[in-house]
């Protein structure tokens, strides 16, 4: 009985979560109110992260054979949270003027971060699967959801479909799997031949599409084609959980099944990694270069830098885990910042999203603050000293050449000087003269002011971490411990 | 007996069953092909209904509630697979068992007083009269001059 109260305590955060989303579905089939569904979310999500932080001395927890509550999990969850919360801010603004129910959407979203948080705490196919789709599912909702935008009912659809596809994949790789070691713990995942044996045609096969699956929802190169549209048709504050909250977890997931599953240490598999890496970094910056469409642009960018960060896979090299910590901390920081600033300029809701670079062009001039957050943020993803992007850059670097790959490090080098131009164009035209037809960025009032605290703490933070990173390595150097050992 | 034999005992029945029934489909649609007449005026592609020439489109709008309660009644239907399975093996799972499985179906519930709650049930979306109202208002709004609404 002990055991099961130890187990609950480990599993608090998630459990707070779906309370929360419990406690909205009683609310809503009551009474309708906006206010209190809006506070019941942001209390459930700040009381998970208040737990999350309250159970880093605890140690490792096994909850049930699913599960593994360890300081790796405890810091992604941390990241998903922050996250979420950010997007929860971000949504309240954007939908202010959406005549219709509102209140769904942020059932929805608490049910996303409920499964992006079981997706880090994995390490058993079944709590994969489960997890993967509790992300997935309320974000087809959530993708649609100003389903009178034709845009964001296109984006709903194609993310549905091609979604339902990828899953399938997983499904298929993880039955291979099963049937080549009887087993679906991420840890029996052992070669027939024992742990120093080559992995037989089936379990490559297995592994291999369960990588499709997982590299589609990361977007990377030969299945990233759904990103630029669904990212453009999206709403704002969704758009910014997809790039934000589900390409972190499936990356954690993806990472902690290729540390703890003895299959993966395969050379051809980990060239394979590595051929998508320097695609997706090559090609998604390059698309990006003549991108109009500052979301479109941001999911080019997203691409590359899942490019970027998938090298550390291949390294395989004692700082990989700590590398990846870092930099998805430091590019979930900066993205929500830069979408958010997207998501503040488009609302009030008013048809499409003025995501158009034009609506930017002089932004300056009426937002200053919020121009010159946008453009700490473009530095940060292009990765220049002095902000938090440069800190994750140079662990990736370090990775690669510490474990000799030097065509990955050559690659990373090569993308970053293509993304300079982009980032750095969509930071002159903030400055830029002010046409007249621009859209006129205004405050809505109702929770418009969270949102942009939101985006100028997040904007502080960027140039805090570029400069005194210590804290946040002290952090991700203690998740890679323990998920190593 | 070896493995190999034991196969090929089992499985040429149904090889034999695959072929005949692909060659009868063969048979059937080649010779028809074969012997039967042509026929490519206008009025032979026309679908044969009783006599009665066929008229209008077959793409006709169709409500999207059957979809909706089609989905809604999968939803719930599907719950009762959830109860068998776990009826099987209530005594072995124990109260643990039994408590995931009360939180299983108090979401569930929870789920359709939500979908009635927000009308998922109803058949026509709003009240008629409520439609009226809605309808007077709006031709109001249409046709009234611009300087009494400013």
């Amino acid at each position: 009985m002990n055991d099961t109260w130890f187990q609950i305590l480990g599993a608090l955060p998630p459990l707070l979560v779906a309370l929360s989303v419990i406690g909205l579905f009683v609310t809503l089939c009551i009474a309708r109110h906006e206010r209190l569904v809006y506070a019941m979310t942001v209390g459930g999500l700040n009381l998970a992260l208040v737990a999350t932080i309250a159970l880093i001395p605890l140690g490792p927890v096994a909850v049930t054979p699913l599960y593994i509550v360890d300081f790796y999990t405890l810091f992604f969850w941390g990241v998903i949270l922050v996250a979420t919360l950010a997007c929860a801010a971000f949504a309240m603004p954007y939908l202010s003027g959406f005549n219709d129910r509102r209140e769904e959407f942020y059932i929805l979203l608490a049910t996303s971060a409920l499964g992006a948080m079981s997706l880090v705490a994995a390490r058993h196919f079944g709590s994969l699967f489960v997890g993967l789709e509790a992300l997935s599912i309320p974000l087809y909702g959530m993708v649609a959801y100003t389903f009178r935008t034709r845009a964001s009912l296109e984006a709903g659809f194609k993310y549905m479909i091609l979604s339902g596809v990828a899953s399938a994949f997983l499904l298929f790789g993880m039955a291979l799997l099963y049937g080549a070691t009887g087993s679906l713990a991420f840890t029996n995942l052992i070669p027939a031949g024992g742990y120093d044996a080559d992995a037989g045609p089936w379990m490559l096969m297995g592994i291999g599409m369960m990588l499709v699956a997982l590299t589609f929802k990361l977007s990377l190169v030969p299945f990233h084609v759904w990103t630029p549209d669904v990212y453009e048709g999206a709403p704002a504050p969704v758009a910014t959980f997809l790039a934000t909250v589900s390409k972190t977890a499936v990356f954690a997931l993806l990472l902690r099944l290729f540390v703890s599953a003895p299959i993966t240490d395969n050379a051809w598999l980990l060239t394979l990694v590595g051929v998508l890496a320097l695609a997706s970094m090559l090609i998604g910056n390059l698309l990006a270069l003549r991108q109009d469409n500052l979301k479109r642009l941001l999911g080019y960018s997203s691409i590359a830098h899942l490019g970027y960060l998938l090298t550390t896979l291949v390294a395989g090299a004692s700082l990989s885990i700590e590398a990846v910590a870092v930099y998805l901390a430091t590019y979930v920081g900066t993205s929500l910042g830069a979408f958010g600033v997207v998501s503040l300029v488009s609302s009030p809701f008013a048809g499409k999203d003025a995501a158009h670079i034009d609506h930017f062009r002089g932004l300056y001039y009426k937002r200053p603050v919020l121009a010159v957050s946008m453009a700490i943020m473009m530095l940060s993803l292009a990765g220049i000293p002095l902000t938090m992007g440069f800190i994750g850059k140079f662990y990736i670097l370090s990775v690669t050449m510490a474990s000799g790959l030097w065509w990955l490090t050559g690659g990373v080098i090569v993308g970053s000087g293509i993304a300079l131009f982009y980032y750095l164009r969509v930071m002159a035209i903030l400055f830029m003269d002010r046409p007249a037809h621009a859209r006129e960025p205004q405050l809505s009032g109702t929770g418009d002011n969270w949102a942009q605290t939101v985006v100028w703490l997040l904007a502080a933070a960027t140039i805090l971490m570029g400069i005194y990173p210590a804290p946040l390595i002290d952090l991700a150097a203690v998740a890679g411990i323990t998920l190593g050992s | 007996m070896e493995p190999a034999v034991q196969h090929t005992v089992v499985i040429w029945p149904l090889i034999l069953f695959l072929v005949a029934a692909l060659g009868l489909v063969t048979v059937m649609l080649g010779l028809s092909y074969v012997l039967g007449g042509r026929h490519d005026n206008r009025l032979g592609n026309q679908p044969y209904e009783s006599g009665i020439k066929p008229t209008g489109s077959a793409r006709t709008k169709f409500s999207a509630k059957f979809y909706l309660v089609a989905i809604i009644f999968v939803l719930f239907d599907l719950e009762i697979v959830f109860i068998f399975s776990w009826a099987i093996s209530a005594r072995d799972l124990g109260w643990v068992g039994y408590e995931a499985f009360l939180t299983f179906l108090f979401d569930l519930t929870l789920g359709f007083a939500y979908a009635w709650k927000i009308g998922a049930l109803d058949w026509s979306p709003r009240a008629p009269r409520q439609l009226r109202l809605d309808a007077i208002e709006s031709n109001q709004q249409r046709n009234l001059p611009s300087e009494q609404t400013s």
